[in-house]
């Protein structure tokens, strides 16, 4: 009984790791440091959490932690067009699409995985899932 | 403390305390000298629901860690306007939790 009520503030806590980071990326456009740092804060507020708890936090982080580099890449070059030395090109606009799609379809399956974990339901990311699989420990 | 006490104190607060502390504090409560009621009753249990409107409304000047008595948290976050905003949002999602530990801590202190 102990255990199942556990699993419901668990699946809560999960479930808010991925809510959160979508808030903080609305927030805290366009800087796409602001969401990944406040997804580290909230992997750090529940480090001592149960492994399921972790488990999604670890793979919110990590997604948001890919984004983030994609995003910064973007940024600089967007940057340095409009105020630096450089001009507009096919390699730009090329790349801008991709980060473009990246952060659409991170958008779109941090709120299915926000709804599945909330119902309790796995949410295995392709690539982040195997390497959260390596990076948390599971519970004593 | 007998068990018709240990009930209903435990009816009329559960909703302070996360839902897996609620049979530990049943066992801690059960085994507590009654003498130790009137300490039980005295301690301070803050709203976790209301923790979150506080958060809401003004977490970036850190009145919601005011507000649990993490005083130290609480200067850090307004002197950083909220970590930035950062520590803002983070707090809005975690504020019900951070209220129900340090409810809980609150307590540990008198059931030991």
């Amino acid at each position: 009984m102990q255990d199942r009520v556990r699993e419901q503030d668990d699946r809560e806590k999960a479930s808010n790791a991925y809510v959160m980071s979508l808030v903080a990326l609305m927030t805290g456009l366009p800087l796409p440091i602001v969401n990944l740092l406040a997804t580290f804060m909230f992997f750090m507020a529940n480090r001592k959490s149960s492994y399921f708890v972790r488990w999604h936090c670890t793979q919110a982080l990590l997604s948001q932690g890919f984004v983030f580099i994609l995003n910064t890449i973007s940024f600089q070059w967007t940057l340095r067009i409009i105020f630096g030395d450089l001009k507009f090109s096919d390699e730009y606009f090329g790349y801008l699409c991709v980060v473009i799609l990246v952060n659409i379809s991170e958008i779109i399956g941090t709120l299915i995985s926000a709804v599945k974990v909330r119902k309790g339901k796995e949410s295995n990311w392709w690539l982040f899932a195997p390497l959260t699989n390596v990076l948390v420990r599971k519970d004593n | 403390m007998n068990q018709a006490r240990v009930d209903s104190y435990l009816i009329a607060n559960a909703k302070y305390f996360e839902s897996h502390q609620v049979a530990y504090l049943r066992d801690k409560l059960t085994s507590m000298e009654d003498e130790k009621l009137d300490l039980l009753i005295a301690v301070q249990l803050r709203e976790p629901s209301f923790c979150i409107m506080i958060s809401l409304a003004g977490g970036s000047m850190g009145m919601d860690r005011f507000y649990l008595g993490q005083t130290g948290l609480g200067v850090a976050k307004l002197l950083t306007a909220g970590g930035c905003g950062i520590w803002t949002i983070v707090d809005w999602f975690t504020a019900q939790s951070n209220a129900k530990k340090a409810n809980m801590e609150n307590l540990q202190r008198i059931i030991g």
